[in-house]
């Protein structure tokens, strides 16, 4: 590229920076994002797509750019470390560029690093784990048999090689039982209970698949089942247990809702959540002002510690003649009231924080 | 120096203050005493824009003015008070405590009021 072109291009960058600045869109930010991309610069990137996502969370271009930068960041990486393994190989290079191949999802390079990774350390479990991560991500996609006797394979000499690993049982434990080989899997969740003893996971997946019926151990069978039917047998833990938890946290927030609107001084709360809004105390309906001051504070006040380089504005308070409002946010859940003056603005501020961070919590278990 | 840049001045040594500066409601900076790293035009539109966006949002919903604003970010915070034709814009460290240092802001809010009252 030669210098007008360099100039030219950085001439749009800038004029793409103010708008991106002035008039934030989803598509400025896009537009911004690519250029960065074909100036190879993926990290910066990276750094726009995040910030759009944090004023535009349901674009879906924007999640485009985010993920196209960060495939652009591990393509760099996986050079880096390849020329790092020519010059000095170790386990732990061979673990990180195969992760990053899982990651880009390309077999090809994945098996490649893997073989050589295996040749030059015996010994090291990794490389099978790696291969039937990859496989078992393959069998979940497509339900293919073949896949699926691959993926159990890897993943049992992998437990072999290294019988205190809990990745490879973990990972064997549950396909193994959700092709309903319960029995089968049982035998690798105990082992993982007798590894970790302390892990509560464990013990409620030991609890989920006693609750399951065993289909026999016979894999290729149980394999081939699969494919034919193109579904599996048994659900996850994870798909049993969100509907529970989203309950409990529904039940959460109101309660905490209803505790905060009692305390001295509170005229109104209210905890929002993408496009529904629980509300307690005086909120007349969906249009209630408070409701759009709350969203529109909270998402300036966002976009202006963000600009600002302090990262989420996590809590804020507006004073005036009305008294005050609190709003507290984490990630896509924000809780607010309006108060008198006479009110605790810490302790309400407290209890806000309570609410959003269990809403939070609730749903990432 | 002007009496509202001293105000200014003196306010940006209060225990964990970044910067302050005064900025009227559309966007100049009428004094400033900042940190490094921190560019008073940014700090000027960022806050214009909070402030802008606060007070619109209120008055359509007939809530009346703002007159503070608090934000508390992971790394950093902020307090702005509202004036006549202009506010005060303070900028807090992650760790520091705005009670701390609220004496010293509100004396800096009472002598920029003085100093606006003369001017």
């Amino acid at each position: 590229m030669h210098l007008i072109q360099r100039m030219k291009i950085w001439k749009q960058l800038r004029r793409l920076e103010q708008r991106a600045k002035e008039q934030p869109s989803p598509s400025t930010f896009v537009d911004l994002g690519q250029v960065y991309i074909n100036l190879d610069l993926h990290d910066k990137a990276e750094r726009m797509a995040d910030d759009g996502l944090a004023l535009f969370p349901k674009s879906i271009e924007l999640r485009q750019l985010l993920d196209c930068a960060r495939r652009g960041l591990r393509h760099r990486r996986a050079g880096e470390l390849r020329a790092k393994l020519t010059r000095s190989p170790s386990s732990k290079l061979f673990h990180e560029l195969a992760s990053i191949h899982l990651e880009l999802g390309d077999s090809n390079a994945l098996h490649a690093t893997c073989q050589e990774w295996s040749l030059r350390f015996p010994d090291d479990s990794g490389s099978w784990l790696m291969l039937g991560q990859a496989r078992l991500t393959n069998f979940y996609r497509d339900l293919a048999a073949r896949e699926g006797q691959e993926a159990v394979q890897c993943l049992e000499r992998a437990a072999r090689m290294d019988p205190d690993s809990t990745r490879s049982r973990r990972l064997l434990g549950e396909v193994l039982y959700r092709i309903g080989a319960v029995n089968e899997a049982q035998k690798h969740i105990q082992t993982l209970r007798e590894l970790d003893p302390a892990d509560q996971e464990i013990e409620h997946l030991l609890s989920h698949v006693a609750t399951l019926p065993d289909s026999g151990s016979d894999l290729n069978a149980l394999l081939a089942e699969v494919e034919s039917h193109g579904s599996l047998l048994h659900p996850t833990l994870q798909t049993v247990a969100p509907a529970q938890a989203a309950d409990r946290s529904i039940t959460d927030v109101r309660a905490g809702l209803a505790r905060i609107a009692e305390l001295h001084g509170v005229n109104r709360a209210v905890f929002i959540r993408g496009s529904k809004a629980m509300v307690k105390g005086d909120i007349r309906d969906g249009r209630d002002p408070f409701l759009r001051i709350v969203r529109v504070t909270a998402k300036a006040a966002h976009r202006f510690a963000r600009r600002l380089d302090i990262g989420s504005a996590a809590k804020t308070v507006i004073e005036g003649d009305f008294g005050w409002i609190c709003i507290c946010v984490y990630g896509d859940a924000l809780a607010a009231v309006q108060c008198l003056e006479s009110a605790n603005v810490e302790w309400v501020l407290g209890e806000l924080q309570e609410i959003v961070a269990g809403a939070l919590h609730a749903a990432e278990g | 120096m002007s009496k509202i840049q001293e105000a200014v001045v003196e306010l940006r040594h209060a225990p964990g203050v970044r910067g302050a500066a005064v900025v009227t409601n559309d966007g100049l900076v009428a004094a400033s005493s900042l940190g490094s790293g921190l560019d008073p035009e940014v700090i000027s539109g960022l806050s214009s824009y909070l402030m802008m966006t606060t007070n619109r949002s209120l008055a359509e919903g007939s809530y009346g003015g703002c007159s503070k604003l608090l934000v508390n970010a992971t790394h950093g915070k902020a307090v702005f008070v509202q004036f006549d034709q202009s506010y005060l814009v303070v900028l807090f460290d992650q760790f520091a405590e705005i009670s701390e240092a609220d004496c010293q802001v509100d004396e800096a809010v009472v002598r920029i009021r003085r100093a606006s009252r003369l001017a």
